[in-house]
């Protein structure tokens, strides 16, 4: 690996893991909300406050189309899936799963469908095989994860 | 039991799903697009969610803090990452270091706020995390022969 494509994969994973600590943020401040209001405002609020921040972004920054044709009408639900996700895990969160169950089973689902996504290259992104060090490397940060999860909290 | 295991497992799923679509959206457009649409058309649906079950000013949401509704701003730039980062680092490595920053930084949260917790878990959990974020990036040169 070159020098140069190193220190791009570098930036890349520092963005991405960046990425999770605007999460951490993000379910703080939803998380205040869904505390005084319904759950349908906590996100209902965010989706609304985001819509309106995105526009203004797009307005000023005026960012390039990547393609001139315009994509399948599909990739625009994403949204959907997203507001579906918001409703399980508000359902779940009040059961025996609690907060910490729901997390980490959440977790399981993501990797799951990203190893499954990346070897078929769903959807028409790059197509990958995990090697044996991505295994690796995704066992160590879910065994870290699951132990925070489980045994970090104060109960 | 079993049911609401699914569901949770189901959750994360649609997590991945709902980033590999913007993912795609992205790649047409612009990592921000795809950040607006997915807000904007996850806002139409919950707004008819909530229409049909009612409820959605329930409680006392004049309450929050003034600070509670940053969430979305930073949702939009979140967002906007991951549709960025899913075509160029794939979506297994997008969604792993996603997690890993959300874990620690949601450590170092709970240890500025003064959180209880348990420090022995706390310390080796983070050190198992960035054990794994260290070995994801350093490929061995074998590999990088093939890519």
């Amino acid at each position: 690996m070159s020098d140069l494509a190193r220190s791009t994969q570098f930036f890349h994973f520092t963005a991405a893991f960046g990425a999770g600590g605007l999460l951490t943020l993000m379910v703080l401040c939803n998380g205040t909300l869904a505390a005084r209001g319904s759950l349908f405002f906590a996100s209902w609020i965010p989706h609304l406050t985001g819509s309106i921040v995105a526009l203004f972004l797009l307005l000023i920054l005026r960012p390039k189309r990547a393609a001139r044709v315009r994509p399948p009408l599909w990739v625009y639900l994403g949204g959907i899936s997203g507001g579906v996700t918001v409703m399980l895990t508000s359902a779940t969160m009040n059961t025996a799963l609690a907060l910490s169950g729901t997390i980490a089973l959440g977790l399981a689902g993501q990797v799951v469908f990203s190893l499954f996504a990346d070897m078929q290259g769903l959807f028409g992104l790059p197509k990958r095989s995990p090697t044996p060090r991505d295994y690796m490397s995704m066992m160590f940060i879910l065994a870290g994860s699951l132990i925070l999860i489980f045994l970090g909290g104060g109960a | 039991m079993i049911a609401y295991a699914a569901l949770a497992v189901l959750a994360g799923l649609l997590v991945g799903l709902s980033r590999q679509i913007n993912g795609r959206l992205a790649l047409s457009t612009s990592a921000l697009e795809s950040s607006f649409w997915n807000h904007l058309v996850g806002l139409v649906f919950i707004t008819c969610i909530a229409l049909a079950i009612g409820g959605l000013f329930a409680g006392n949401p004049g309450d929050a803090p003034w600070w509670a509704y940053l969430g979305g701003p930073i949702g939009v730039v979140f967002i906007a990452a991951g549709s960025w980062l899913i075509p160029r680092i794939g979506a297994a490595h997008t969604a792993m270091l996603i997690i890993a920053g959300q874990m620690i930084s949601g450590v170092l949260l709970d240890v500025i706020l003064g959180a209880p917790g348990n420090t022995f878990a706390r310390v080796v959990g983070v050190a198992c995390i960035l054990a794994g974020v260290w070995a994801a990036r350093n490929p061995p040169k074998r590999e990088a022969k093939i890519t």
